[in-house]
Formats: C-alpha cells, structure tokens, sequence
C-alpha cells in the first residue's frame, strides 16, 4: 500500500518534473532581471511558441509511432514560399506571378495545408508501403522537399528573390489579434491553441489517436489485432504534413516574407521540444499537455537567455543539456520499466 | 529525488552561463547610458564579425548595446526585434536576414516608435520610405568593383611591361562568384567598366564562376592557363578567395619568379590576402570597412536615441537622403599592406 502510495508520489512526480524545471527557469531570469517578469514578456513567449508548438506537435504524431521526421523544417519552408508568392500585394514592384488576380485569403492558404498534406502522405506511404525506416524516408524528402521548393522559387520572374510584399490581411494573421494593448490576444496564439486542442481530441477521443498509441507500443501487437498499420501510418504522417505546413504559412504571415531556406532545422527544434516534454523515442508515450511544456521550455531558453544577455553560444550549449538529460531520464523510465 | 537533480542542475547551469553572458557583455555597460539592441544575420559570417566587434567597441562610453544572432533565420529575427520591443530599447539597429523583410521590421518599430537603423544589406527603396525614422548603413557593391578595376588600371599605366604583346589591350580573365549574386554580377561589371574609363582598351580572354572558392579558383585558372598561357595579362576576381587559388596557380605555372609578373586582384582584404600583398603576390584589393560600418550605426543609434535628427555635425557622417549612410570601401594595395 504505501509503495503504491510513494511510487503514485513519483510518478505525479516524474509527469511534472518538465512544469517545475520551467518554473525554475523563470524564476532565475527573473533573479537576473526582474523586469522580466510582465505580461509582455509572456505574450512575446506565447507567440514565439505558436508556430514551434504546430510543428511539435505534428512531430509528436510521428514519434508517437516510433517514427521520426526530418522532413518538417523543408517542409514549412515550402509552404511558406508557396503561400507567401500567391499573398502579394497588388502594386508590389516584384511579384512572383504578376497576373494573379486578389485571391481570397483562405485559398493560398488551402493550397499550402493541402501542400504539406501531400508531402506527409508520401512520407506515410514511403515508411508504410515499402517499409523504409521513417529516419530515411524522410531524410530523402527532407533533401527532395527543399531542392522542388528551390525550383520553384527561382521560377521566373522570380529567380530566387526573397518573396516580399506580402498582403495586409495576410501578414494581419500573424502580426495582428483581437484587441489591442499588451492584454490582446494574438491570432496566431489563439490559431495555436485551437491545433492544440485538436490533436488532444485525435490523440485522446479517436481510434486513430489509440492505434497511434498501438503501433508505438507494439507495431506487431497491432497489426495482430486487426488495426490497419500502413493506413493509419499512411494518415499519421499526413496530418503531421498538414500542420507543418499551417506552421509554414504562419511563419510566412508573421515575418512578411519568405525564402526557399525558412524552417531549416526547425524539426531538429521540434523533435527536442517533444523528447523533453516527455514523448518518447521509442514509441508509445507522448501526451499533448508535455509538448506544450517542452515547446515553452526551449521558448524561454531562446527569449529569456536572450534577455539577461546570455551570450548565444552559452544558450546552444544549455539547450543541448536539457536535451541530453530529458532523453536520459526518458532511457531511465523506459528501461526501467523492463 | 533524482528529479530534483535535474532541476537544479539545471538551475545551477543556468546560473552560470548567466554570470558568463553578463561578464560577456559587462564592457559595454553603463549606468545612465541609453540602451540600444543589434540584431545581426548570423554571428558566423567573417565579415559581419567584424562589424560586431567595431559596434562594441565604438558603444563604450555611447550607447548600452545589446547584441543578438538571428542565426540566419528571419523569424528568429523578428522574435529579436519583439524583444528588443518589449525591453523598450531607446534604438535598434537590424542587419536583414533577408532584405525584403525589412518592411515588416520597419512596421514593428514605427508602432512602438523605436528608430531602426538597417545594416549591411539594403532595404527595398520603398519600405525605407515609410517611416522617417528608418536608415540604412552600408556600402555600394558597385563600389567594390570600381575600386578593384581601379587598381589594376593604374597598374597598367604604370608599368609599360604589363602590356606582354604590346598590343596596347589589356588581356584579363575574370573569376566570378556564385552566378546571380549580387556581388558576383556587380563585381564583374563595374571593375572592367572602371579600366575602360581609365581609357584602356580591354579584351575578355576567358570568363568562369568559381563560387567564392579558393581550390574552384586554382583549378579554374590552372584552366585558363592551359588554354591561353602567357596572352594573359591580368587575373580580375570576385573576391580574395578565388584570386588566392589564381595565385596558386600561377605560382604552380613559375609565376612571381623572377620577371614573371602577373596582376591578380581581389575583394575583401582578408588576412591571408594582405600577406599575398606582403609576399607581392597579389596585387591588391578593396576592403568593405567593417570599421566605419559599425562606428556608424553606433552614432546613428546615439542620436536617435537622444530623440535628435542625425545630421554629419552630430554623428560624423554624411547623411544622403535624409535616410543613407554610404560607407566607402577601400583600395588596399602591396604600399599600403605594409
């Protein structure tokens, strides 16, 4: 009875450890500089977080089932260039397609989701179909996903300039929000919190969600009771694509612009978020609440670290530990657990 | 207990690095001084090092300075200027990861009214025109090559000799850097359009890209010399890099030994190409001044962050414009290397 009691302690415990590193966190820049602690701050935290939690999380879909994907940061670059060069404004100078008519907002942005879809499908059907490791599966799209947006890209009239120009309602959807004065809140946060919400129905309330969880913990176990493993693998990734590719036409909205090289390495960011907030490398575990904490943590590294003037190589070297520990203690659990 | 391990560990090295990043920044610190943010495109590249380490040196006693890396990725820039923002800096100063991204910048800061001062790479004509309070400091690429076609002109009236066939045209072979560079194209055009104005007759024995590159330029020029050996009269390059590989070759082809002359010029004044100067291997080449880019942007941030308007009285430079601080570049020559 009692060492239910103090392993149920711990296990409340280990479940938290995340939450209570990040409090720690704070509350030590707030110990180098107490300005620190204000609702700007954390506004400018939570919109830095939107775009870094959407890939997280499509990335926690994939992780979930033991897979990995490289192709993410590729993947928001596409996006976001193809998003962007059907958003200009109409009297901008240099425009990717200059006989495109005013399109409604929604359509590019369609066009991009449905981008990124495609891309995901063909990891899905890559790892599930012809049984290639998702590790290369997806360095090869990775690699093929950035040489066709670099085609694009420097399509004439184009020619590898910088997409610039973009349209106001489109940069609106990353810059703006509802109301105004450091308690608005900002579309893209909000736009995050929705994703959120979705995938903790899909991963909780749906059978995709729990054959997910199936083929991490067991793909043979799985495949035996009758889930159909290539399928749902097949959509898995897919909707991870989706997400990536909603994040690529965000960061496209939020910086006005876009270039064949944004996203680079953003999966390798994403990845990390997901394995410190508690996702396992070897399948089966991963909740949506501890994406969101690792994709906080590595927010206020970048933003607070940057703040107290912590010299940025210092912040590469701190990350990478975080890192390095979280997964050691994911081992721990895991071997453990055997 | 482990847990609590973690937490610590990290607090502790949290800490630590802290204390590093102050000490870090402690030299450009001050009580009463205003504070100011730079965010510079990526703290790797060599030459914008230098204008780093101009801008920290040029801030003691100036201005309080805040140095950030944007890593080479505009939405991290942004997420720097959002800082900067929220730390209410007096002035920011922004050198683009990609120019087209400077209106976005420009709107950020006018809304918070914070001046902005570009560096290094130019913002479209018109995002600089919406707000009176935005600048730009840097130089014109067209200068470069002005400067280097300079340089072997006056060598060429100089020095009768240089004339091998005594057909009165100079025979050259050109070293270009990545095609469509902007630098690349610029360098090329306006160096052979300084020697013409310099009233010399010139012909283009061969033309070639060696992407920037040492070892591509040694194989390429060993090409040309294979193919037009001693009709050649001057190596032009794009940069120092290329016009060192040339100089191996030549060296390789009994170059530089006794009356065995040939003019190679570069760009960048690198250190391994100031001792070719030394060695009177190379023949010169121009230097984009690190120096004076940074000196300026400090001054520009001093004024505007006391609320004055910059004039050349108060900040040391001329202003074109109202909006422009043109950096000139410099001929550096085997005299002046030494």
């Amino acid at each position: 009875m009692e060492a239910t009691k103090g392993s149920r302690a711990r296990s409340m415990f280990s479940q938290n450890a995340i939450w209570i590193v990040l409090i720690l966190l704070i509350a030590a820049i707030t110990v180098m500089d107490t300005n620190f602690l204000s609702v700007t701050t954390f506004r400018d935290m939570l919109i830095q977080s939107s775009t870094r939690l959407i890939i997280a999380l499509g990335a926690a879909f994939i992780l979930i089932t033991a897979g990995t994907d490289l192709s993410a940061g590729r993947v928001v670059g596409l996006t976001a260039v193809v998003s962007a060069s059907m958003l200009q404004s109409s009297d901008y100078a240099n425009k990717f397609f200059p006989d495109l008519p005013h399109l409604p907002l929604i359509l590019p942005i369609a066009i991009a989701i449905v981008v990124g879809l495609i891309v995901g499908l063909i990891n899905g059907i890559i790892v599930s179909r012809f049984n290639v490791p998702p590790f290369i599966a997806t360095l090869g799209t990775m690699v093929a996903v950035y040489g066709a947006n670099s085609l694009y890209f420097d399509m004439p009239p184009n020619q590898s300039q910088p997409i610039g120009g973009l349209r106001k309602d489109f940069s609106e959807l990353g810059i703006g929000s509802i109301g105004s004065g450091e308690w608005s809140l900002p579309y893209i946060v909000l736009i995050a919190i929705f994703v959120a919400f979705i995938v903790w129905v899909v991963f909780n309330k749906t059978t995709l969600g729990k054959n997910m969880y199936a083929i991490g913990g067991n793909i043979q176990a799985a495949h035996v009771s009758g889930i159909n493993v290539a399928k749902c693998l097949m959509w898995i990734y897919g909707i991870a694509g989706a997400l990536y590719g909603l994040a690529g036409v965000l960061e496209a909205a939020r910086t006005g612009g876009a270039t064949n090289n944004y996203g680079n390495m953003y999966e390798l960011d994403a990845i990390a978020a997901c394995v410190v907030g508690g996702v396992s490398t070897t399948g089966g575990v991963g909740r949506v609440k501890g994406v969101v904490a690792g994709v906080l943590i590595f927010t206020v590294i970048n933003y607070g670290l940057t703040y107290i003037g912590v010299s940025p190589y210092w912040q590469l070297i701190i990350k990478g530990a975080i890192i390095v520990v979280a997964v050691a203690f994911d081992i721990r659990k895991y071997v453990a657990k055997k | 207990m482990k847990k609590w391990t973690v937490a610590l560990v990290a607090g502790a090295v949290l800490l630590t690095a802290a204390g590093c990043g102050n000490n870090n920044n402690g030299g450009s610190g001050g009580g009463s001084l205003p504070k100011t943010g730079v965010a510079i495109y990526k703290f790797d590249d060599t030459f914008m090092s230098g204008v780093r380490n101009s801008i920290t040196k040029a801030a003691e006693g100036n201005v309080k300075v805040d140095i950030v890396d944007s890593q080479n990725s505009q939405p991290t820039q942004n997420d720097k200027v959002d800082l900067f923002i929220t730390k209410k800096v007096k002035a920011m100063a922004i050198n683009p990861v990609d120019r087209t991204a400077a209106g976005v910048i420009i709107d950020k800061a006018q809304k918070a009214d914070i001046p902005v001062v570009f560096i290094n790479r130019e913002p479209l004509a018109d995002d600089l025109a919406k707000w009176d309070k935005a600048f730009f400091v840097g130089a014109k690429a067209e200068e470069s090559g002005t400067m280097e076609g300079e340089i072997v002109a006056d060598y060429w009236k100089s020095h009768p000799e240089a004339d091998k066939n005594g057909d009165g045209v100079l025979q050259y072979v050109m070293l270009k850097g990545e095609p469509g560079h902007q630098d690349a194209e610029l360098r090329t055009k306006f160096s052979i359009q300084a020697i013409e104005d310099a009233g010399i007759k010139v012909q283009k024995l061969a033309e070639d890209t060696a992407m920037w590159d040492r070892v591509k330029g040694q194989e390429k020029m060993a090409a040309f010399l294979g193919s037009h050996g001693d009709k050649i009269e001057a190596v032009l390059a794009n940069n120092d890099d290329m016009a060192l590989g040339a100089i191996e070759a030549l060296k390789a082809a009994g170059y530089f030994k006794g009356d065995k002359k040939m003019p190679v010029v570069g760009v960048d004044a690198t250190d391994p190409a100031m001792q070719a100067l030394k060695d009177g291997t190379m023949l010169g080449t121009v230097l984009n001044d690190a120096d004076n880019q940074g000196k300026a942007t400090v001054m520009l941030m001093k004024v505007l962050a006391a609320g004055e308007t910059p004039t050349k009285e108060n900040t040391g430079y001329d202003i074109t414009d109202g909006k422009y601080v043109w950096i000139p570049y410099q001929k550096v020559t085997q005299e002046s290397a030494k």
